[in-house]
């Protein structure tokens, strides 16, 4: 039976921040708390027609060339500290789950070479760090919808090893027709909206844009990642275990540094019946009393983004003083701790951050409020 | 000589998710798809779904009702049935 790993080094946030189709982190966690969704109805394939499901975009969904993701993560990047990113020292970990997938995905229908510079995970790298003027060392990593969490991870190893002093996350993901086409396929993103953790017959995910990133130090920031921990469920390519048991051992090593702590959690809740199901009960066994809360009924599922874009958000919300609740779901929900309303940062210290992924694995990580 | 539905899907099964050890006789009616001896996942269910949305002009709306639609051989059947009775008719073999 695998066990989960636990990285119990805290590091350091000096900055982070994300950009949705809400704006900035700022600007989306008030939009949160306003209760607004970036979800619209769109067709499935983009000016390709078909089915209307909830996707949230910063841009109309087409493959163009360069790539529609790349005026957003420029509008970013801008945002980054200047610290010589990607030389020696300041190592930069770009993660996502479909890079530019969709660029891809448009050779091989139209045959447009035009497309291809972008079109795989380290072709598309290569240009934005030319994009960006970052240096040589970048590095790409992806590992579906917890990748964000494994660059964190791998920045906080290379931090601690003396590896680096400064290191950037870099995280983006933007929908195509290939990745809005997959998801619809499996039916799960369908003619519903996402109502995370709530007690209905059809189960229905959002997807959305979105690109974030964190600079990690050893000390120091705004901020401090107190541990993380990551797991995978050594079950089924596709399938959680069924009794939920993968949610549980996730976080069961994060458990006892709780202890005399009063967290809030925000979970994976992607708007899956099953998933949502495992997750609230997981949380409810391990951290009762702790609320619960999903955003990604108004922001859709930004796959490999969301665990750095629901960071710079669960900061963001810290600064403003209010944590925003699940939008997009009503009562009944899966457990009593589901928050559907937003409630005072005050009244706790630390967050508990949790994502999941295909494949069952799972990662999380404690944020510190202090 | 026509071929009901139920034996078009077993060939359309064993087809789609090229079961190389499965012939269509070997499937029963009222056998899981999922779950059984046939180790099916989603994987194959999403194949499965999309030939069938293909080959029958039928919309499934979401997963769960995906789950139910192909819970067996027979519930596939009642299924295209019900929504597709034109292209549920025993084609000539």
């Amino acid at each position: 039976m695998p066990t989960s790993d636990l990285i119990a080094e805290p590091v350091a946030i000096e900055a982070c921040d994300c950009l949705t189709p809400l704006g900035d982190a700022a600007a989306t966690c008030a939009a949160l708390l306003a209760g607004r969704s970036a979800l619209q109805p769109q067709p499935v394939q983009g000016a390709g027609g078909g089915d209307l499901v909830p996707l949230a975009l910063c841009s109309p969904m087409a493959e163009t060339v360069p790539p529609r993701w790349l005026p957003f993560v420029r509008q970013l990047a801008a945002r980054l500290p200047d610290a010589g990113w990607g030389r020696p020292g300041r190592p930069v970990f770009v993660t996502s789950s479909n890079f530019g997938v969709g660029s891809l995905h448009a050779f091989v229908r139209d045959g447009d070479a035009s497309h291809l510079p972008y079109g795989v995970p380290h072709r598309a790298v290569e240009f934005l760090t030319r994009e960006l003027g970052w240096g040589p060392e970048v590095f790409v990593l992806s590992h579906a919808c917890v990748s964000a969490h494994l660059g964190v991870l791998l920045a906080t190893r290379h931090l601690h090893a003396g590896l680096a002093d400064r290191a950037l996350v870099f995280s983006f993901d933007f929908l195509s027709p290939f990745v809005t086409g997959g998801f619809h396929s499996l039916k799960i993103l369908n003619a519903g909206f996402p109502a995370p953790y709530a007690v209905r017959e059809t189960g229905s995910i959002g997807l959305g844009d979105g690109t974030a990133f964190a600079v990690l130090a050893r000390t120091g920031g705004r901020a401090r990642i107190a541990a993380q921990a990551v797991y995978n469920e050594m079950f089924h390519f596709t399938s959680n275990r069924p009794d939920g048991t993968g949610f549980a051992d996730c976080i069961r090593p994060l458990v006892p540094l709780l202890a005399g702590r009063r967290p809030w959690i925000k979970g994976h809740g992607t708007g899956t019946l099953e998933a949502g199901r495992l997750e609230a009960a997981a949380f409810a066994q391990l951290l009762p009393g702790a609320p619960l809360v999903s955003w990604k009924g108004a922001l859709g599922h930004t796959l490999g983004s969301c665990g750095l874009v629901e960071l710079a958000l669960a900061l963001a919300a810290r600064d403003a003083g209010r944590i925003p609740g699940t939008i997009g779901s009503t009562a009944p929900v899966f457990s009593p701790a589901v928050a559907l309303a937003s409630f005072a940062a005050a009244d706790h210290d630390t967050a508990l951050l949790a994502s999941n992924a295909f494949g069952g694995a799972h990662a999380a990580l404690l944020l510190d409020h202090g | 000589m026509s071929q009901p539905l139920e034996e078009r899907l077993k060939v359309l099964i064993v087809d789609v998710l090229r079961l190389d050890d499965v012939t269509p006789a070997d499937l029963a009616d009222d056998e899981p798809l999922f779950g059984s001896k046939l180790q099916l996942d989603s994987i194959d269910a999403l194949e499965l779904v999309v030939r069938l949305e293909k080959d029958f002009g039928i919309k499934i709306g979401s997963s769960e009702e995906s789950r139910q639609a192909l819970a067996s051989i027979a519930t596939l059947a009642a299924y295209i049935r019900e929504r597709a009775p034109a292209a549920a008719q025993p084609v000539r073999g």
